[in-house]
């Protein structure tokens, strides 16, 4: 895809690097929820607290957030929102290779549509 | 019931639409963008950044709500659909352009984000071809 208008090689690599934080937020945090020995109440949040997955996902966030401030800093607003929207597939995708989690193919047809997507902006601007 | 589903999707829009325009007001009032602890102090010291916090924290609330009721699929695009919302707020405040890629992404964009809701709304249903598979 060639990097054409607004999308230097900083942009690109904020780009890519608030897809690999965001995506990494939610597994952890994903991973750090679906720990079946958490128990309830209490002792669950205990349980997270005391392993590194709910902090990963935290930590992740937090560095997400500035990104993201650094990457709209250099881009036009509209632009931005829309090549974000490939966190939705990225998540997706990692969901299914790291949890198993089903693809359908309505699921599939939204993240090729998703993906044509954030392609069109990123190649026209 | 209806009209709670409305609401709370709009407000769900509405948060996270206030949440992408004050990062945008954040990081332009603190340019020049360098990885630096000046550029935190501009970022922290103005107050635009506190308006992307309380739209995050409105709209995880919001979510939360709104999960305990609605069906999952409506949501699921609710909660993706402010890119609508803040491309065309983007052209009155910062009098960006709707240039035909935008427009044609976002129709996509939309497109597929639809379809990702209709398959979270059918997640509960039965599927027969359920399962992880190789070739994914």
């Amino acid at each position: 895809m060639p990097a054409a208008g607004s999308i230097t090689p900083l942009v690109a690599g904020l780009w890519l690097l608030n897809v690999v934080l965001d995506t990494g937020g939610q597994l952890a945090f994903k991973a750090a929820a679906g720990d079946e020995d958490a128990g309830d109440g209490l002792a669950r949040w205990k349980h997270m607290a005391a392993r590194p997955w709910l902090w990963l996902g935290i930590g992740c966030y937090v560095v997400e957030f500035l990104v993201w401030i650094a990457f709209l800093s250099l881009i036009p607003l509209s632009e931005g929102v829309l090549l974000g929207s490939i966190n939705i597939v990225a998540i997706m995708v990692a969901g299914r290779f790291l949890f198993g989690e089903q693809l359908t193919r309505l699921r599939v047809a939204g993240i090729l549509l998703v993906t044509l997507g954030v392609a069109i902006v990123g190649a026209g601007g | 019931m209806r009209r709670f589903y409305l609401v709370g999707f709009l407000l769900l829009m509405g948060f996270d639409t206030l949440a992408q325009v004050s990062f945008k007001y954040a990081g332009t009032r603190a340019l020049p963008m360098t990885a630096d602890m000046a550029w935190l102090l501009r970022v922290f010291g103005a107050p635009w950044i506190y308006g992307a916090i309380a739209g995050y924290v409105g709209a995880f609330f919001t979510w939360m709500c709104l999960l305990k009721h609605a069906p999952i699929g409506p949501a699921f695009a609710a909660s993706h659909l402010e890119v609508v919302s803040v491309m065309l707020l983007s052209v009155w405040l910062f009098g960006e352009q709707l240039t035909l890629p935008r427009v044609l992404g976002a129709l996509a964009i939309v497109a597929g984000i639809v379809c990702l809701g209709l398959a979270e709304g059918r997640e509960q249903a039965p599927d027969a071809g359920a399962g992880p598979t190789p070739a994914g």
